[in-house]
Order: structure tokens, then C-alpha cells, then sequence
């Protein structure tokens, strides 16, 4: 399989005190392009961890981690920001939305990072996926005028706006009701089926893991199933 | 709203009003201050050029507007003055300083021979009497008026209270004259002055007379009256020491206010310096972006304080008889200097921000 996220042997340890805590114990993992993959998990297990490492947030103890080709354990800072702007899309638990700016304002400043500065994206490209995710009305809102699902729905506007090829979602339904966590999975299964996009999701929940075509489990930063 | 920017600055009035009020003092400082040094010098060698005498005759060291009341000089150089070819009338004078009466700045009194003063300069008493006894002293039209002062009203001079009993035009030298015999008392300077003015003949040529009077009375200062105004910076002792002080100093309160703010800024914004880095912003884009806030708050406070530094000299103005005099140098000074010290005082708040670790940004509550 031509994998566009693989981990071998990834360990992560944090330095708590004079403690070494063992976040991950050796994660070996390989996920095809297109896949849409859940992991789940008690708190604590890594899965977090692990989710930060793929995104290029943290640096592993040891071990490889691959993102469509490029060793992310051995880059530098800078490197792993820059892959992290070319190639991945971050959906959280709380939005994370500037709260200053309107759904449009922070649409266009992830344009503008991905640019590196320079006008972003086409009008029609993100007239396209704002109705695609239904936004069309709210992007002269600012997160506070707005609802949690309409929140995540711009959050994951945000995310993909730049058509990384991988989407990283930490819990993104942990912060919405039923209604509204059923929308945004149906949102994020469409947009996986659409554009043929990466998506790996963290969640506790097993009924937002069913639109997953794989789930993982983790335990004490270790995966010890799949299906 | 869609700018980052622009919205922060928006989104938080009172910081971004302690910001801009922080960088407006300095600006305002650095205006009124340079403002009103060139102000007051100008407007005082203006009057000094209109006294009418083309040479002025000092010992070495002396100088026209200097801030001591020493006269080192013998009055009877004036005799042999005199007989030097080219001179028409020479006329002994000296200074004395005192604060300004407003409590700003300070205020020269002319110490005159008034008969020799008079043919020099065709100084006229428009109203009242000239000076006879030592408590006596006339003003010009300008303290006149602006001072609401009148012929027999009393005004504060060695700290004493002197009797005005005349008015005189045209304004001219100090604005208040008294007699030199009476300061040359009150100092215990007999037979003293600070200088000598000298007026020379129709037709003659100043620049010839004033080397007649260097090779006839040689080891003291001739000085052309018209070069006075040449020296701006080195005619008062100190002054671009003072200025340059200013400068540094408006430069630091801008800086260390702006760096303030700034600080408590990111700190407030931990969370969302993550939620860039989680967008892929790379350090030199967050620093930018911080650098940027820090540039248009500057902007701002540059203009407000060149607003209000045009206001409080128009009211001090008004208020005292105090002088400024504006130049775009010095308000291209603080222009800069007010930018400068957004960018310096957010330099390291940014470049910390840059640097913090992105998750530990993302779960900052």
C-alpha cells in the first residue's frame, strides 16, 4: 500500500518533573490516501499525542513518521510548519476560530498563511466549499453570532480551504449536540468522499466512529486494535 | 472584518488607547520641546537682529544669549570703540536671567545705556516714561499687551517687584528693558557689561569694520550681527544635548509602553499564536503579523500626538509668551522615532510568541 501518513516504531516521552511519562510506546501505523480513519480511546492513551505528531505540532522521542513522503521526525521546526501549511488541515474540539474576525476573515487568513502571505485562494473555489458546507449566509458572522455546529462547520471550512491532501480532527463533535455532531460528520464523510481527502479523527465516541472506514484503538500509547 | 490586524486593534480599545496615548507623549515631548527651543531661540534672534547693530563686540567666551549674568566686560572699551574708523555709535549692554513669569522657560532683561540704545535701534517709548531710578523698567508692546500690564504696574525682576514706566515699539532685543548702571549695581559689576553694540556708518561695510575693531582691540569676539542666526544648536549651551535626551527619552517611554501592551497581548492571545502555528504560519509570518499591530498602534498614537502637540502649542501660545516654531525635520524625527519604538517595543513580545510551543499554545486556557 502507498501510505500518505506512516509511523513506525513512534515513541513520545514527556519529561513531567523528574518523571518520564511514556505518551506513545511505539505506534506503527500506515493509512492510504483517501482513508477516513477514526481513533479512539480512554483519555490519555496518546491519541492526542499522536494526532499532534502526524500534524507536525510535536517532534517524537524516536521512530519515523512519513507525510506523503517526507520524514516529518527529521525536520526542523521551520520544515514542519512549512508541511503543515502545504499538506494538512486542522479541525479541534473547540473550534478554535478567531473570535475577532468574521467566518470569512478566518477563512481568508488561512488563505493567506497557505500563500505565504499573498492573496489566497480563488472567489469561486471558496464559494464552492462554503456551500458545500452550507455557510453562505454566515460568513459576515463573527464564532460569537454563530452557533457550535456553524463554528465547526467554518472550522472545517477553514481546514479545507486549502485542499490540504490530510485533515486532522481532535474530537470535532465533542463541543456540539447530537443534531449538530451528526451534520458535521455527515459534512466531514461528504468531503472525504468529494475531494478524496485524508481524514484522520480522534474521538470517544462510538457512534462518530462508525462514519470512519477504519477505527483504531489505543491504549497507554499503544494501538492495540483495528477493524 | 476580515483583517487580523486591524480587527485586534479594534477588538481591544483600552489597550490599544494606552498604547497610542503612550507613543503620542513621546511624539508630543519631542515636538514641544524641539518646537519650542527653535521657537524661542528664533524668535529671539530675530528681535536681537532687529536691535539695528550691525557688529557686536565680546570678550572671548561671551556669548549674545548666554545664561550666565557675569559681564566680563569693561564699559570703557566703548570709548575706544568709538574711534575706530567705520564706527557711528556703540552702545554697552548686558543680560540678566530670570524664569519666565508663566513658571515655563526663561525670560532675558535687557540691561541698556538708553540714549546710545535708542540711536542704534530707534527704540520709542510709546507710552509713559523711560526708566531714572534702579527699580525702574520699560516693556515692549508685545508683554504689554499679552501680559495685560500697563505704565505703573509692577513686575517681578532679580525677584524684586520693579515699577514699568514706559511702553516702548519697536519689539526689539528683551522684552524688558532696564538701565545697566542699575544692573551693574544690583550685581556689584561696576564698569561692567556683556557686550558692546556697534552701529556703523552709512556706507560702510560691517564685515571691514568688525576687522578694523579685531586688529585695533585684538583677543576678544567681533560677531556680525547677521551670523547670530547662522549656529542654531551652539547659540544656547546644552540645547542639542537637551534635545538629544528628549529624543531618547520619548523613544523609551513609546518603547517600554508599547512593549507593555504588547506583552500582555500575547499573553492574552497564547491560544490563538497556536491556532496559527496549527494553520502553518511560520515564525517570520506571527512576528509580522505582531510587528504590524504594533506599527499601525504607533501610526496611530504618531498622529494623535502630532494633533495634540499642534493644539498645546497653539494654547501655550496663547497662554504664555512663549514661542514655537515647528520644522518638518523634527516632526519627521518623531515620526520616526514614534514608528521605531512600536517596532522595538514589540520585537520581543513578538519574537517570544514565535517561539512558544504550539500545543502548549493550543490548550492555553
Amino acid at each position: 500500500m502507498n501510505a500518505i501518513l506512516k509511523t513506525e516504531d513512534l515513541k513520545m516521552v514527556y519529561r513531567v518533573g523528574k518523571v518520564d511519562v511514556n505518551a506513545l510506546r511505539g505506534v506503527n501505523l500506515s493509512i492510504a490516501p483517501g482513508e477516513f480513519v477514526a481513533v479512539m480511546g480512554p483519555s490519555g492513551c496518546g491519541k492526542s499525542t499522536l494526532l499532534h505528531i502526524l500534524g507536525g505540532l510535536l517532534k517524537p522521542s524516536s521512530g519515523r513518521v512519513m507525510v506523503d513522503g517526507e520524514d516529518l521526525a527529521a525536520m526542523s521546526d521551520a520544515a514542519r510548519t512549512d508541511l503543515r501549511r502545504r499538506k494538512i488541515g486542522f479541525v479541534f474540539q473547540r473550534f478554535n476560530l478567531f473570535p475577532t474576525l468574521t467566518a470569512e476573515g478566518n477563512l481568508k487568513l488561512a488563505e493567506r498563511i497557505h500563500a505565504n502571505g499573498k492573496s489566497g485562494l480563488d472567489a469561486t473555489a471558496r464559494q464552492e466549499i462554503l456551500r458545500l458546507l452550507r455557510l453562505e449566509n454566515k460568513m459576515r458572522h463573527k464564532p460569537l453570532e454563530m452557533s457550535g455546529g456553524e463554528q465547526q462547520r467554518v472550522a472545517i471550512a477553514r481546514a479545507i480551504i486549502n485542499r490540504p491532501s490530510i485533515i486532522l480532527a481532535d474530537e470535532p463533535t465533542g463541543n456540539l449536540d447530537t443534531e449538530n455532531s451528526t451534520i458535521v460528520l455527515d459534512m466531514l464523510r461528504e468531503l472525504n468522499q468529494e475531494f478524496r481527502q485524508t481524514i484522520v479523527m480522534i474521538t470517544h465516541n462510538p457512534e462518530a466512529a462508525a462514519v470512519a472506514s477504519r477505527i483504531i484503538e489505543m491504549r497507554d500509547g499503544a494501538i492495540v486494535k483495528e477493524r | 472584518m476580515d483583517n487580523l490586524v486591524l480587527s485586534n486593534i479594534r477588538q481591544r480599545p483600552t489597550r490599544t488607547l494606552i498604547s497610542t496615548a503612550g507613543v503620542a507623549l513621546g511624539v508630543i515631548l519631542i515636538i514641544l520641546n524641539t518646537g519650542l527651543a527653535r521657537g524661542m531661540l528664533n524668535d529671539r534672534i530675530r528681535r536681537e537682529q532687529g536691535v539695528g547693530a550691525e557688529i557686536q563686540f565680546l570678550r572671548i567666551g561671551a556669548q549674545t544669549f548666554s545664561t550666565s549674568n557675569f559681564m566680563p566686560l569693561d564699559v570703557r572699551y566703548a570709548d575706544r570703540l568709538k574711534k575706530i574708523p567705520g564706527v557711528r555709535t556703540v552702545s554697552p549692554f548686558g543680560h540678566y536671567l530670570q524664569s519666565g513669569n508663566s513658571g515655563l522657560g526663561f525670560e532675558m532683561v535687557d540691561a541698556v545705556e538708553l540714549d546710545t540704545y535708542s540711536a542704534i535701534s530707534n527704540l520709542r517709548i510709546v507710552d509713559g516714561r523711560a526708566f531714572q531710578a534702579d527699580d525702574e523698567v520699560i516693556i515692549d508692546e508685545f508683554k504689554a499687551q499679552h501680559g495685560n500690564i500697563g505704565v505703573g504696574d509692577e513686575i517681578q525682576v532679580f525677584g524684586n517687584k520693579m515699577k514699568v514706566v514706559g511702553i516702548y515699539s519697536p519689539q526689539i532685543g528683551s522684552r524688558i528693558k532696564m538701565s545697566l548702571g542699575a544692573l551693574q549695581r544690583a550685581l556689584s559689576q561696576e564698569n561692567k557689561c556683556l557686550g558692546i553694540l556697534v552701529k556703523v556708518d552709512e556706507g560702510a561695510a560691517p564685515e571691514e569694520v568688525a576687522r578694523r575693531i579685531d586688529a585695533e582691540l585684538p583677543g576678544n569676539k567681533v560677531v556680525l550681527t547677521q551670523d547670530i542666526g547662522m549656529n542654531f544648536g551652539g547659540q544656547i549651551p546644552g540645547i542639542q544635548g537637551f534635545i538629544r535626551a528628549v529624543m531618547g527619552l520619548s523613544m523609551v517611554v513609546s518603547s517600554l509602553v508599547i512593549l507593555l501592551a504588547m506583552y500582555t497581548t500575547i499573553t492574552e492571545r497564547t491560544r490563538e499564536i497556536g491556532i496559527l502555528k496549527s494553520l502553518g504560519a511560520s515564525k517570520t509570518y506571527i512576528i509580522g503579523v505582531i510587528e504590524k499591530e504594533a506599527v499601525a498602534i504607533s501610526a496611530i498614537g504618531v498622529v494623535a500626538g502630532l494633533a495634540l502637540a499642534l493644539i498645546a502649542a497653539f494654547g501655550i501660545e496663547r497662554a504664555t509668551s512663549l514661542r514655537l516654531e515647528f520644522h518638518w525635520t523634527w516632526i519627521l524625527a518623531a515620526t520616526l522615532i514614534g514608528l521605531g519604538a512600536g517596532v522595538i517595543g514589540a520585537l520581543y513580545p513578538a519574537v517570544r510568541a514565535a517561539n512558544q510551543d504550539a500545543v502548549k499554545a493550543l490548550s492555553y486556557e
